[in-house]
């Protein structure tokens, strides 16, 4: 395996002006690896991705690939190939001289150019419409025109700005799985940028979590489930979203609804702290703390229950039928190794 | 009912006489080519005659034939056509697309030289021109066509570079293009509507130019708008010949009209309609 | 130290250099080098054909200048403006130019707004219109004044005075009568103009969504309160942007005057623009010539300038 693309960022700050959209992002990604930059809508993601690129410039700080500093390169220097939400296919050239520009512009030789497009077509399944501009082609079929225009020049770094966010559902399913294995055989380092943790989680091998032009978080999809270390990343990842509420900590347990929840974290004394709950985290017992059923949310093979525990809100997922009626009175619990502290103030992992 | 297809009737009798208001004029002075001159002074005036092509010829291929003067409008206006295109392109797209400072100020010149009267214009460069012998030339005639020609298509092709996404052009510059042939390919092909319709404008008023041709031209720029009073004089106009050098000078403007209608219709709402949001 | 071994200290040095330097510059830098290599050309042409005439424009208004009689030219100061002052026929000329622009832009926008509303409720027929609206806009206006004058405002054999002896009107001189003169070259300059505000307007008018006159519609709106409730407020933008084109086109309208009237009789039909051109190139007045140009110049503007505050305006 050769240790092409490498990629390594360091204090990358971006201004406009006096507004910070970036405040210092480092981070490293080893060669081949699947890296995702999740984030709110106006976190810098997109910025980072650009700066990455080399189509916009960092207002200081250095970007390095395969260890060599490209930070004033050209983006044409770079060898990078990305993937754009708009998709940018030409639309004066058909889909065949889409993807063999890239190529053209490395002057490679015209007889290695058929057989690289149609290789690269075939590997996103569009050899048949080679000869279509891209104004006769579907949402899906462009998006895969442009995956195959940034796969044929092979780059060492394969950048995408939320590639599926123009498909409709059932084909962002479909296409996620194709792009991790066309990921996987090429053998290429990818970065990815999307604002839908569920993509994050199931496509990366590891993510950075951005939030107001800063990462808070970076690592593997489930350590970072497991794991969040602030109350925002833990709100922004799981869906529906973990339930945080503020309680009392005394000497190992939480107080929530004049119960005491015994936690992982075994300190002495007293403290506010909040408490996060994943939904999927929620059991049900007849003597756990009494809740009232309020909404059901079927989703045909489970509920979402939204659920009123001694004046807070609490939604949680239930999967035995038949489902409780709103209105229903309810025991529940948490183990607690299922519990997250944090801290009100720092809003940092406890 | 009724009151319905009366005020009906009355909206077509008002535009179909709009419509033959406008179209009139031409048609007659059209009509007025193919008349002997005794056809022409007749009144009342004469719609049904029998019609000849004896002016045609004469203007064409008499003694004061004005094919010189055609092909003297033609290269005024293909020449002034290419230069300005040339000059304008690459400037609409480094103002419509580069990050550059003074963006503003520079669109805002390009729109505030239009609005210096043309004689203005002319008074100074007739004494530039009379100084360096280019009265009378191509040269000096295409130059100062740019005064009016270049301003306004540069003006319009930027709201056309405007139009295409910049992620468009990222995406070549990372495919590997340099930012030259990034326009070649990339942006270029893309406005070829744009240009269509800027041509189209600019050929229009360099070819019915009238101020600069009258006070620069002579013996070898004399395009037919000027030549045209060759037939008039105090003493004896030769009216069936004046219909025909008319016709013969609306003509190609005219096909142009006709074929280019829908770039016309555009160019002329561009300007108002989307100028009307900007600046 | 050998040659070598400096050039190698010097590049090493313009290489730090260079990593010290901001990226966002360095980029910047390029974009800039690349955008002022594209914009130059064009720019030094318009300097050259817009900029450096207006300021000899303004240096010639300040001489004496008379090409029949340079042996007085020489620097007059203030002389060309004060006797532009006291001149009469300037005066008129602009009393002529006020009259012929504003009645002008005037019949052009209410004609061409009152026909594009028409075209525009028309199922079929629009096509027609528009083709045969192309035609006056795309002529020569020379060519169109030689037209009017043969062929339509000749006093023997012309349309319009047969027209007028017909509807009982009696022959005129449409062209010598000073008042006639005037109202010709309104009536030409508004026949070739008006389609541009009727196809402008059209246009806009097609722009504008259907779904806000369905809304007026079941709002139980009549034709005339949609039109002015709506329409007009909607169109608002685009009437105004036609009327600031329109009025700086007519204020130097030059080529069908030229050809109609000559800006005859006697004066009658000589705007300012056109006193400028005679002044200057008829009578070889150059330098009184730059002076009424220079003053066209500021008229324009504070024309102009009314207008951009009336746009901004609400
Ligand atoms: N050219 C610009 N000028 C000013 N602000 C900008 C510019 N480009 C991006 N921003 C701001 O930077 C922030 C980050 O943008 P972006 O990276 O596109 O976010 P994301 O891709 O995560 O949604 C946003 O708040 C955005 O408004
Ligand atoms: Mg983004």
């Amino acid at each position: 395996m050769s240790a092409r693309g490498q990629v390594q960022l360091d204090g990358i700050v971006k201004k406009h002006g006096a507004f910070a959209a970036l405040k210092g992002i480092d981070f490293e990604i080893k060669p081949g690896e699947f890296f995702a930059l999740l984030g709110p809508s106006g976190s810098g993601k997109s910025t980072t991705l650009r700066i990455l690129a080399g189509l916009d410039a960092p207002t200081s700080g250095r970007i390095l690939v395969d260890g060599e500093d490209v930070t004033g390169a050209d983006a044409r220097e770079r060898d990078v190939a990305m993937v754009f939400q708009s998709y940018a296919l030409y639309p004066h050239m058909t889909v065949f001289e889409n993807i063999a520009f890239p190529l053209e512009m490395a002057k490679r030789p015209k007889a290695e150019i058929g057989p690289a497009v149609r290789e690269a077509a075939a590997k996103v399944k569009i050899e048949h419409l080679l000869d279509r501009k891209p104004g006769q082609l579907s949402g899906g079929q462009q998006q895969r025109c442009a995956l195959a225009r940034a796969i044929v020049r092979k780059a060492r770094l394969f950048l995408l700005d939320e590639p599926l966010s123009n498909l409709d559902a059932k084909l962002r399913l479909e296409t996620r799985v194709e792009l991790k294995k066309l990921q996987r055989s090429l053998g290429v380092t990818a970065v990815y940028v999307t604002h839908d943790q569920e993509e994050a989680m199931t496509l990366a091998d590891r993510m950075a979590v951005f939030m107001e032009g800063e990462i808070r978080q970076i690592g593997r999809p489930a350590d970072v489930f497991a794991q969040p270390n602030s109350i925002e990343v833990a709100a922004f990842i799981g869906s529906p979203p973990m339930n945080l509420i503020p309680a009392r900590y005394q000497d190992g347990s939480v107080l929530i609804g004049g119960r005491r929840l015994p936690t992982m974290l075994q300190t002495h004394g007293e403290r506010d702290v909040v408490v996060g709950v994943r939904p999927s985290a929620v059991r049900f017992e007849a003597d756990g703390i009494p809740a009232t059923v309020e909404v059901v949310e079927n989703l045909g093979d489970a509920a979402i229950l939204d659920m009123s525990l001694a004046g807070t809100a609490l939604r949680a997922r239930y999967d035995r039928f038949p489902l409780p009626r709103e209105g229903d009175a309810m025991g529940v619990t948490v183990r607690p190794e299922d519990i997250h502290l944090f801290d009100p103030v720092s809003r940092r992992r406890l | 009912m009724t009151a319905k297809r009366l005020r009906l009737g009355i909206l077509i009798g008002v535009s179909g006489l709009f419509l033959l208001a406008w179209i009139f004029p031409i048609l007659w002075s059209l009509l007025n080519a193919f008349k002997t001159e005794q056809d022409v002074l007749a009144y009342p005036p004469k719609l049904v005659f029998s019609p000849t092509l004896d002016a045609f010829r004469d203007v064409l291929f008499g003694a004061t034939s004005i094919l010189p003067n055609l092909a003297s409008s033609f290269i005024i206006s293909i020449g002034t056509t290419i230069v300005t295109m040339a000059l304008a392109i690459p400037a609409a797209y480094a103002l419509a697309r580069l990050r550059i400072p003074g963006k503003r100020w520079a669109g805002f010149y390009v729109l505030a030289t239009q609005m210096l009267p043309p004689v203005g214009i002319i008074i100074p460069y007739f004494l530039i021109l009379r100084n360096i012998g280019w009265i009378d030339t191509y040269q000096g005639i295409i130059l100062i066509y740019l005064s009016f020609s270049l301003p306004f298509a540069i003006w319009l092709l930027v709201s056309y570079f405007e139009d295409i996404p910049f992620e468009m052009e990222e995406a070549a510059f990372l495919d590997g293009a340099s930012r030259l042939k990034t326009l070649r390919r990339i942006i270029l092909p893309q406005v070829q509507g744009g240009v269509a319709v800027t041509v189209v404008f600019v050929f229009l008023n360099a070819w019915n130019e009238f101020l600069f041709a009258v006070v620069l031209s002579g013996n070898t720029v004399r395009p037919v708008t000027i030549a045209m009073f060759n037939f008039v004089s105090v003493e004896q106009t030769l009216w069936a010949k004046l219909a025909a050098v008319s016709a013969l000078a609306m003509l190609p403007v005219i096909v142009l009209g006709v074929v280019a209608q829908k770039h016309i219709v555009k160019g002329l709402t561009v300007g108002a309609v989307k100028g009307g949001g900007r600046r | 130290m050998n040659k070598s071994a400096v050039a190698g200290v010097v590049a090493q040095g313009r290489r730090a250099l260079h990593r010290r330097a901001d990226p966002a510059r360095i980029m910047e830098g390029r974009e800039r080098r690349f955008a002022a290599a594209l914009l130059a050309p064009a720019f030094l042409a318009l300097m050259a054909t817009t900029t450096f005439p207006l300021l000899f424009l303004i240096w010639t208004s300040f001489y004496r200048m008379n090409l029949s009689m340079p042996f007085m030219d020489g620097f007059a100061g203030l002389d060309n403006y004060r006797e532009l002052l006291a001149d009469p026929r300037f005066w008129q000329s602009l009393g002529v130019s006020l009259v012929y622009t504003a009645s002008t832009v005037v019949l052009q926008v209410v004609i061409g707004l009152a026909l594009a509303v028409l075209v525009h409720g028309m199922r079929r027929g629009q096509g027609l219109f528009r083709m045969v609206a192309i035609l006056p806009v795309v002529l020569s206006p020379a060519v169109v004044g030689m037209v009017w004058r043969s062929f339509m405002l000749a006093p023997d054999f012309g349309v319009v005075d047969y027209l007028a002896v017909t509807a009982g009107l009696g022959s005129h001189n449409w062209l010598g009568d000073p008042t006639l003169a005037l109202v010709s070259v309104i009536v030409i300059h508004t026949w070739q103009w008006t389609p541009f505000a009727f196809m402008v307007l059209l246009a806009s008018l097609a722009a504008l969504p259907d779904d806000i006159y369905e809304a007026a519609r079941i709002d139980r709106a009549s034709a005339w309160q949609s039109f002015r409730r709506i329409t007009l407020p909607l169109l608002r933008p685009a009437i105004v942007m036609v009327i600031i084109m329109r009025t700086m086109v007519a204020l130097t309208a030059f080529a069908a005057i030229f050809t109609v009237t000559g800006g005859g009789p006697g004066t009658a039909t000589e705007i300012l623009n056109l006193y400028a051109y005679r002044k200057s190139f008829t009578e070889l007045s150059i330098g009184y010539g730059s002076a009424l140009a220079v003053a066209l110049l500021v008229f324009t503007l504070v024309v102009s300038g009314v207008l951009f505050a009336l746009r901004r305006a609400k």
